[in-house]
């Protein structure tokens, strides 16, 4: 589903990834675990088209596309989702607005009809309940005013009403009390399917708990350092990252 | 500083060429009071870029047109009309600037309440006419105001008996039809509250077609102790059209007076909404001003607060597109005797483009010691963060901008009331946004 080749991406002339090389399969989770500066979140941000990045090696392609031919809502339009680690608050704009103009745009991609009124309200009800989220919610401004666990719900509420193909997740985790950690990663394994992949950003192994990955990847310095399966996570918490820098020492 | 320039020549001998024909000639106060103000336009003119108040704004395009004198109304289109009249109101509609009884409705307007046409309640309501006019204009008025004065051909009358309440609000429309092309038309319209009344007026300006018409129209505006007035102006006129308009107020003690004022039309505009508050009043300015191509838009507010314990609250957003230009000054003036005053001014803009420009100028004075005030500009683009969040959820480029600036603009609308004003004032936005994305159902 999506092939990262020897990524390399500067940001203001400093080089953040240095030869990414990524394969995810359909239906896999993958977790990208590193310590901060590593380059988690700005492989994040490439991957979902954010501008500020300059790409000056390598290539990805998604579905064999090159993505990046394609601008952030033709992504949007193709599959690929990013909940952010820090979603944006949109003043004036309600979340019911917002996800029918989303959805209706990822439709039209796919040559499908609008979604009737009625039908689009009580589907986005019901996801609501699931993420325990208050129908308020709805006819309030994206994110405006939202704590930092409300705003992480509402990425997952709009991952699961644009269904998504690869569900990139930046820090999903961070801010999150116990509680609305399983609420929310409930809402993740909800959406696996053997069609749609998922790649977990996050620095700590909690949220692997509740989300169980494929594959783990290190990442440090730019380069992904070491891959294995689930285990790898429990090493890396054991250990910690400084166990990783020396392991790029030697 | 004294201000000297060449009345224009055109403008002050319409005046004497028509002060005649008018209503009311045999009304010897208002002959008298049209005299006065004939006198000192001809002394004065309109205002021009060398005075303060007109810095920003040059209206020398008025003078180079050289607009007649409406003298009839034109011919309407009845669905025309229909598209302008709003659901749920009583109706006063004026074409180029005369009452048109067969397209208006009063209808079951209660017996607390009076509201006619000037022209047809000159004789019956005289003293209320006379107690009004001119009567909350401050000296020295304004070129446009003596204009007008001069030259009313009509407008509405409205008063409101004591602790009565209207049902429903009164939309006094104003409509430039065809034959209105390069032509002037002046109207003034008197609004008393009397002490504990409630009330709603909306004014709406309209062009039948992309026309270079002017527009010249002052309300008076009388608030009484303990009433509660609603004003709302809607301007859509064309975007050939000149538009001048005034809404003068006195607020008495513990009046209420909420006034919103949006702009989408016109040219070139020019909107003065002043105030003086009493004891305790409480006084709500709101605006929104959308431009695209050329247009000019300009927003004068002024608050006196001559009086303690009075509150104002001034919210003005402005939209600006293309290579249009807006203008907003707002000035607060605190006596020295309005101790406890209460006044908030904001005023945010949004440009659109690298050509678009305003000029936001707060000004506040303040000469009593106790007060609150606080004001607040801000120029500013739309966030790119945001535009980034919404295309990454599937909206394309140019939707995501229409959705943000939409919400910024629809700030000053959704706190509207009543219902089919909000769905007018929302039109005329989204006309603004044809673009995609946009959809009313959805809102």
């Amino acid at each position: 589903m999506l092939k990262v080749e020897n990524l390399h991406v500067s940001v203001e002339g400093k080089e953040i990834l240095k030869g990414i090389n990524l394969e995810i399969g359909a239906g896999e989770v993958h977790a990208i675990m590193g310590p901060n500066g590593s380059g988690k979140s700005t492989l994040s941000y490439v991957l979902s088209g954010r501008e500020g990045y300059d790409i000056t090696e390598g290539r990805v392609l998604f579905n064999g596309k090159d993505l990046f031919e394609m601008s952030v809502e033709e992504r949007a339009w193709a599959g690929v989702f990013l909940a952010f680690q820090y979603p944006v608050e949109v003043p004036g704009v309600s979340n019911i607005y917002f996800l029918k103009a989303a959805l209706n745009g990822i439709r039209k991609f796919q040559g499908l009809d609008e979604l009737d009124a009625m039908d689009f309200i009580s589907m986005v009800k019901s996801k609501m309940k699931d993420l325990d989220m208050d129908e308020k919610f709805l006819y309030r401004a994206v994110n405006e005013g939202f704590s930092g666990g409300e705003k992480k719900r509402n990425e997952i509420l709009q991952m699961s009403v644009l269904e998504p193909t690869l569900c990139l997740l930046d820090e999903t985790d961070s801010g999150l009390d116990i509680d609305a950690l399983q609420i929310v990663a409930e809402g993740v394994n909800r959406l696996r399917d053997p069609k749609r992949s998922f790649v977990l950003v996050t620095h700590y192994q909690r949220l692997l708990d509740y989300i169980k990955p494929d594959y783990v990847h290190v990442l440090a310095q730019g380069k992904v350092v070491k891959s294995g399966g689930p285990e790898l996570a429990l090493e890396l918490e054991e250990k910690g990252y400084a166990w990783v820098d020396e392991k790029i020492a030697s | 500083m004294s201000v000297t320039h060449l009345p224009n020549t055109h403008y002050t001998s319409l005046l004497s060429a028509h002060t005649n024909n008018l209503m009311g000639q045999d009304v010897s106060w208002l002959k008298s009071l049209r005299k006065k103000a004939t006198e000192a336009f001809s002394a004065t003119g309109f205002p021009t870029l060398r005075e303060e108040e007109w810095r920003y704004t040059n209206i020398s395009p008025i003078e180079k047109k050289q607009f007649a004198v409406a003298e009839k109304p034109g011919k309407l289109d009845a669905a025309f009309v229909k598209t302008v009249l709003l659901e749920g109101c009583y109706h006063l509609v004026f074409v180029d600037g005369f009452y048109q009884a067969e397209l208006s409705s009063m209808d079951g307007l209660p017996a607390g309440a009076t509201a006619s046409a000037l022209s047809e309640g000159l004789s019956e309501h005289e003293a209320l006419i006379k107690s009004l006019l001119d009567s909350t204009v401050e000296t020295p008025a304004l070129g446009f105001v003596n204009f007008n004065t001069a030259l009313f051909t009509d407008g509405a009358v409205i008063s409101i008996e004591e602790n009565t309440v209207l049902d429903k609000p009164i939309q006094l429309a104003f409509i430039s039809s065809k034959e209105a092309a390069l032509k002037l038309t002046n109207s003034r319209n008197l609004v008393l509250a009397k002490a504990s009344s409630k009330a709603s007026i909306i004014e709406t300006f309209h062009s039948v077609e992309e026309s270079c018409h002017h527009t010249n129209v002052i309300t008076e505006v009388v608030v009484e102790p303990n009433a509660n007035l609603s004003h709302n102006r809607l301007q859509a006129e064309s975007l050939k059209a000149y538009h001048i308009g005034g809404v003068y107020s006195r607020l008495e003690n513990n009046a209420i007076f909420n006034q919103s004022n949006y702009t989408f039309g016109a040219n070139l505009s020019r909107c003065e909404i002043h105030g003086t508050l009493g004891e305790a009043s409480d006084c709500t300015l709101n605006g929104l001003y959308v431009g695209q191509d050329k247009q000019h838009m300009d927003n004068h507010t002024r608050l006196n607060h001559a009086h303690p314990h009075a509150v104002s609250n001034e919210f003005y957003k402005g939209v600006l597109g293309d290579s249009s230009r807006g203008v907003f000054q707002g000035r607060i003036v605190v006596a020295q005797d309005a101790q406890k005053t209460d006044a908030k001014m904001n005023n945010r803009n949004l440009l659109l483009s690298d050509r678009a420009e305003v000029d936001a100028k707060p000004q506040l004075e303040i000469y009593a010691d106790d007060v609150k005030c606080a004001h607040g500009v801000t120029v500013g683009q739309l966030d790119e963060t945001a535009i980034f969040y919404l295309r990454s959820r599937g909206a394309d480029k140019q939707t995501a901008k229409n959705m943000l600036t939409f919400a910024f603009a629809n700030e000053m609308i959704e706190g509207l009331d009543f219902e089919p004003l909000r769905m007018a004032v929302l039109e005329e936005l989204l006309k603004r946004f044809p673009q995609a994305g946009m959809k009313k159902e959805w809102l």
